[in-house]
């Protein structure tokens, strides 16, 4: 199964990372690399850097500043393929990440493809993630009304359509992008007192979630921002578009 | 880091500093890609025409000058440089240089790029006014700063965040894309015309020490017209600006902001009257900065407040998108066209959506005052009063009060 990593920290808080980290983080990654669990990961750019598209009266509005503000913001991603969930935290638990903030881990849904992603970024061209979110809310509690009726499996084919066309339409700017599990399968793991705790539930309550993200290469903002502004999750929900660590 | 040193000194006027500095700015980022290099570069030119020209006199070219100083003061600075950064930015300012102009009328005039970039929707609303007035208008951080009540250092950093936003997060130094152009450029006029009324709201109080931001974004709007002819809202924005800009001599007094309809009508300035009137299309459609510049030459062509035409008003007032604000400004152009009782369920149906507005209730008084409910006044007044949010409004609101307690008194 695949799972993503999103690592948080109070940004105020950088400065704090003891000196080790950076040999820890080298170990930690040529280590899942090379047992085949870390699959693509990178840092992300200050928050300070982050724009949000979203609709408001019904225009499409852009703004300064990431899609929440949140205690801890979202420092960096990791995809994981591993066994089961314990595997996975087992895995975000030793990330040093857990020196100063935390991680919440989450299964992607079924079936994704292993991501191919090009070790160099083309020239003239940056990095950024999409964060895409949305209110699941009202969509979660559906979930599990249907669940406790036993209703269920109904049967509920997604129309997929409309995402298909939009990853055509940037195919020339689109590395790839999963779709992330409903955040109640998400676990956040910190470190207490030396113990490594695990709580049920994202890292953070917003108004909306991450539902999945893509990952863009672009000669600049303008590009991901008309990515963004064309995905058909703009018009109910907010998608963050933040360059990649430098 | 002052802005360009000691302008004063040079023999050019307000416009033409502006239209240089921001000219040979726009120019030098194009050339170099490095926004704080290119301001550092552009006012150290300055600096050295303020020492040279007064000797040997403005060169032929002023701007192909500027440029030449400019752009050796900025090699220097590069090759000092050791960063990846610097040697690419100098790979490119060669690779892209040529010969020196010999006439400004050569030199590309770059500032859209400019003024696209530092109105981008990625950037808080406050940087943009900032990074607009620093690097098109030519404004220092301190001038900005005590324009905006904060400062120096806090301008500063405003200024910084938002030049390492366009650099990280890769904000392009262009004009926008066919599909984004018509929201970019409203974003653009939004700015200046937030700017415009900082710089007029700011007129009131103690303004010696202020910088004239409303000058400077009337400027920057005549500028815009020049770059994007084929906008009609940014001449409607220039004549908004303008014919509420002709009214500034006579709406303070002594300190306190006197109402239009109190206003000394032959302090205004007819010259800027007609220049705004000459920059309005005779004909729809209208923008919604043309409809509002419509308002207020109704407002400038009436010599007398009872000669104003406000059935005029209340027609424009109908072509705006009906905000509840928009309404409530058109319920006053009813009264005053109808009279009251036309107006009274106008503003009646706006209590939901204005509720805790004091202009609201204030108008709603001054709707009973006229139909001679004076119970239903004092109500409405004694609600504007405790909403008004400062001193001074209220301060207006008793004192039409207590008008009405006089000549309630005296109809009882």
């Amino acid at each position: 199964m695949k799972y993503m990593l999103i690592h948080v920290l109070n940004e105020a808080h950088l400065g704090d990372m003891p000196p080790e980290v950076e040999p820890e983080l080298a170990a930690w990654a040529d280590e899942m690399v090379g047992r085949g669990v870390e699959l693509d990961g990178a840092r992300l750019a200050r928050t300070a850097t982050a724009t949000t598209v979203r609709t408001v009266d019904g225009r499409l509005e852009v703004t300064d500043g990431p899609f929440a503000e949140t205690k801890e913001q979202i420092a960096g991603y990791d995809v994981l393929e591993c066994d089961d969930l314990d595997q996975a935290v087992a895995v975000a638990s030793a990330h040093p990440t857990l020196h100063v903030g935390a991680i919440e881990v989450r299964p992607f849904d079924d079936g994704m493809p292993t991501p191919e992603v090009p070790e160099t970024v083309a020239e003239g061209k940056r990095r950024y993630l999409m964060l895409v979110c949305a209110d699941m809310r009202r969509a979660m509690a559906a979930e599990r009304e249907a669940a406790r009726t036993g209703a269920g499996a109904e049967d509920e084919e997604e129309d997929t359509s409309t995402i298909d066309a939009w990853c055509e339409s940037v195919a020339d700017r689109r590395i790839y992008g999963f779709p992330l599990a409903y955040p109640d399968r998400a676990v956040t793991v910190r470190r207490v007192d030396g113990r490594i705790v695990t709580t049920d539930g994202p890292f953070a309550e917003t108004k909306e979630q991450i539902a999945g993200f893509d990952l863009l290469e672009c000669h600049d903002l303008d590009e991901a921002l008309e990515a963004a502004r064309t995905h058909p999750v703009a018009s109910g929900g907010v998608l963050e578009v933040r360059p990649l660590w430098d | 880091m002052n802005g360009a040193g000691d302008q004063a000194a040079l023999p050019l006027s307000p416009h033409e500093f502006s239209t240089s500095w921001g000219r040979l700015v726009a120019g030098l980022i194009g050339w170099c890609g490095d926004w704080d290099l290119a301001e550092e570069c552009a006012a150290e030119a300055f600096a050295e025409a303020v020492s040279a020209w007064p000797r040997s006199g403005v060169p032929d070219a002023p701007l192909a000058w500027l440029t030449t100083v400019a752009r050796n003061r900025a090699r220097d600075r590069l090759r000092r440089r050791t960063t990846e950064r610097a040697k690419l930015s100098l790979a490119f300012a060669d690779a892209t240089d040529e010969v020196a102009p010999v006439h400004d009328e050569d030199i590309p005039d770059e500032r859209l790029r400019l003024i696209f970039t530092c109105c981008h929707p990625a950037l808080p609303m406050p940087a943009r006014v900032a990074l607009t007035l620093r690097t098109l208008g030519g404004l220092s951080a301190a001038e900005i700063g005590r324009a905006f009540l904060v400062t120096e250092p806090t301008m500063e950093k405003r200024l910084v965040r938002a030049r390492a936003k366009i650099r990280d997060a890769g904000i392009p130094y262009r004009v926008p894309a066919p599909e984004v152009w018509t929201d970019r450029v409203e974003g653009v006029l939004a700015v200046l015309y937030l700017m415009f009324n900082e710089g007029y709201a700011a007129s009131s109080g103690e303004s010696l020490l202020r910088v004239d931001v409303s000058a400077e974004a009337i400027r920057l709007t005549r500028s815009l017209v020049e770059l994007l002819p084929s906008e009609p809202e940014v001449r409607g924005l220039l004549a908004l600006m303008l014919l509420t800009d002709a009214r500034r001599p006579a709406r303070v007094r002594r300190g306190r902001v006197v109402p239009l309809a109190e206003q000394d009508r032959r302090l205004w300035r007819l010259d800027q009257v007609a220049e705004g009137a000459a920059l309005l299309d005779p004909s729809p459609p209208w923008g919604p900065y043309a409809v509002q510049a419509r308002i207020a030459l109704c407002h400038d062509a009436a010599a007398d407040p009872e000669d104003t035409d406000w059935a005029t008003i209340a027609e424009l007032y109908t072509r705006l998108p009906a905000t509840p604000v928009v309404e409530l400004n058109r319920a006053v152009a009813v009264s005053m066209a109808q009279g009251p009782a036309a107006a009274l369920p106008l503003v009646e149906a706006l209590t939901d959506a204005l509720a805790g507005y004091y202009l609201h209730a204030a108008t709603l008084a001054d709707l009973y005052t006229r139909l001679g409910r004076v119970d239903e006044a004092a109500g409405a007044l004694a609600t504007a009063i405790e909403q008004a949010p400062t001193g001074a409004e209220r301060r207006l609101l008793r004192e039409r009060l207590e008008a009405l307690g006089r000549s309630g008194g005296d109809t009882a």
